[in-house]
């Protein structure tokens, strides 16, 4: 990251007198992670010692946070695979530059996805016991299988990426064939084994009002997209900037584009998933939009996921104006990432509130301190194992070399 | 294996619950945590209990809800590692030795039977209430204490299996005050649950899922 001090072009920002140089904001990022990390860990510590009991969880309402936070990390991962596939697999080379971090902010996110759902088992001692056991009728002993595959896949795929941007691949038309058909294969692997197939865990439940269904898992991939894409535009210009370079402007516009389709479609879609039920006037459905729309957290409903995950950053990237500017465009899809969490917190915890037979009690969920702050350290340690990795190996590209790549490639692929 | 099937070495067990005999006083509850030494938050038996109607027009409704022991059931088909399975007599029971722990099967519940063992204990108002557990699945785990299970697994109801072995009923059929539980081997047609089984007052919760519940109640 520092290196880039000595890029051609250093003068891009010019810097001000005082302001924060990028090797200050590299010990300011470490330390910060540093810190959620050992807070994480001492929560790690109290998880361990007193078990479950640790979190606001019941027998009523039996999955919170932790498994919130899973599926949001599986959507990231998914996402950012998908995005990269479009470099890869259909050589749209404007998005080369953001290939290889697409491909790492999968694999991590993946990882931190396992991580978060390890802390949530009630025998975390037995986390290996579902690749021991197999029960065909249980997606969720389908997703672990599948999530194994695909970090094996993700992973060969990065190191032939790698190799070909440092010129190591013997034959630079064959590595990005092997490309093609490792990112191919990925394609259906995130959407339907990885994305749609966590998806899948929740619709298969007839018991809950607003799982059961298919259009379940096809929401889950969109909503993966949408993450995956605002995650990247975040990691490029967050990047860039902390290394004292500018945002390609013409890339984050691309993801502008990319992003506004994939929260239109969205958008589209949880209209249809409120509007059928509704009009059916299913009672099970009913009674957790109730929850979710009038319930005691309806600010995360309207504020978190509507308005500020979705409405102003569609707005921001329809503006031509707002979407030509990168600072802009970083910022919907900061809140496009927020917004995403608050959908994962509205998936897992309103269908799990209503009693599910008439006479039972409700139940009743906000995350413990334990929880979230478990949950901060799980993200932070992602953070730092992602900016740690792409220290040491080439994921981000300089300036200068980016586009003369960029250019050589599409030669290629014209060829 | 199906109810009636020719041959079925196994009896296949059944409960009946007549609600026009259940006067809604718990003692079912009450046998069930005695029994099985359930720990606090969890309870296998509960009692339904509900006021239909505005004032005037008011009717009180008791439904005891024990585990369902459904023929085709959700829970089971979720679990991740089939820690969790139909025994020979139909009964759905877990292997506490095998549970992750996951939950999934709470979620995929359609009565709430099921329940997580948080590792709560009532050894602070009763003494050695540690010491003595019941063996839930026909397993001893022994004492209750650390992480040992049964506590970070789901917990459910058994129809009290470890009593079935010693030709006892359940303890709710047992100790019910009105005599509302009926308890007996379905495939058996001529037993006392097969014929309340017949009755036109018979019907199951929840009946268009398609659990096909293996407790029947008479309205």
């Amino acid at each position: 990251m520092t290196t880039t001090l000595t890029s051609s072009r250093p003068a891009t920002t010019p810097a001000k007198s005082g302001r924060v140089t990028p090797a200050r904001t590299r010990v300011l990022w470490y330390g910060f992670l540093g810190l959620l990390i050992v807070a994480g860990g001492i929560a790690f510590f109290f998880r361990m010692t007193q078990g479950l009991a640790v979190t606001n969880l019941s027998s009523t309402t039996p999955w919170g946070a932790w498994v919130a936070f899973y599926i949001f990390f599986v959507g990231l991962s998914a996402g950012a695979f998908l995005l990269s596939s479009l470099v890869y697999v259909f050589g749209m080379y404007q998005f080369e530059r953001i290939g290889r971090a697409a491909l790492l902010s999968a694999i991590v996110s993946m990882g931190v996805a396992l991580a978060f759902i390890a802390v949530d088992l009630g025998r975390i001692d037995r986390s290996a016991l579902p690749l021991v056991f197999f029960h065909w009728t249980s997606p969720l002993s389908w997703e672990v299988r599948f999530y194994i595959v695909y970090i094996i896949l993700l992973s060969a795929e990065l190191a032939i990426a790698i190799r070909l941007h440092k010129g190591l691949s013997k034959s630079s038309v064959r590595a990005q064939r092997r490309l093609r058909i490792l990112g191919t294969i990925g394609i259906p692997l995130a959407i339907f084994g990885v994305h749609g197939g966590t998806g899948t865990i929740f619709a298969v439940l007839k018991a809950r009002g607003m799982w059961f269904g298919g259009l379940f898992p096809v929401i889950f991939v969109v909503s993966a997209m949408v993450s995956g894409t605002a995650l990247l535009a975040v990691i490029h210009y967050a990047q860039s900037r902390g290394s004292g370079r500018r945002p390609d402007a013409g890339l984050m516009k691309g993801l502008a584009t990319v992003l506004a389709g994939v929260l239109c479609v969205d958008l589209g879609l949880m209209f249809y998933e409120f509007i059928v039920p509704l009009l059916a006037f299913q009672p099970h459905d009913g009674d957790v939009i109730r929850v979710m729309t009038l319930g005691p957290m309806w600010w995360s409903f309207w504020i978190i996921q509507l308005l500020a995950g979705m409405i102003i950053p569609l707005v921001v990237l329809l503006t031509p104006r707002l979407r030509a500017r990168p600072g802009m465009v970083a910022a919907a899809a900061v809140l496009v990432v927020v917004g995403i969490v608050g959908v994962r917190f509205n998936i897992v915890v309103p269908p799990l509130i209503p009693g599910v037979i008439d006479g039972l009690p409700a139940g009743h969920y906000l995350p413990s301190l334990v929880e979230w702050v478990l949950s901060l350290g799980l993200i932070a340690g992602g953070a730092a194992a992602y900016s740690l990795i792409s220290e040491l190996l080439p994921i981000h590209d300089h300036d200068d070399g980016a586009e003369a790549e960029a250019s050589e490639l599409s030669k290629e692929a014209s060829a | 294996m199906g109810v009636g099937d020719e041959g079925s070495a196994s009896p296949q067990w059944g409960m009946v619950i007549d609600l026009a005999k259940c006067v809604g006083c718990d003692s079912c509850t009450v046998a069930c945590k005695v029994e099985n030494r359930t720990p606090p938050g969890v309870s296998y038996n509960v009692v339904l209990e509900e006021e239909v109607g505005t004032f005037p027009n008011v009717r009180h409704v008791n439904i005891p809800r024990p585990c369902m022991q459904c023929e085709k059931a959700p829970c089971v088909a979720v679990c991740p590692v089939s820690a969790t399975y139909q025994r020979e007599d139909g009964i759905v029971v877990i292997d506490a030795d095998r549970c992750i722990g996951c939950r999934y099967c709470i979620t995929a519940c359609p009565y709430g039977a099921r329940s997580f063992d948080f590792g709560e204990s009532y050894e602070g108002e009763m003494q050695g209430a540690n010491a003595v557990t019941a063996p839930d699945y026909g397993k001893q785990h022994g004492a209750r204490r650390g992480s040992q299970a049964p506590i970070g697994t789901v917990r459910k109801c058994t129809f009290c299996a470890h009593r079935l072995e010693r030709g006892e009923e359940p303890a709710c059929v047992e100790t019910c005050i009105g005599d509302a539980r009926y308890f007996g081997d379905i495939a058996d047609p001529k037993s006392l649950v097969s014929l309340l089984n017949a009755s036109p007052r018979a019907f199951h919760l929840k009946e268009e899922l398609g659990t096909r519940p293996r407790v029947t109640y008479l309205r």
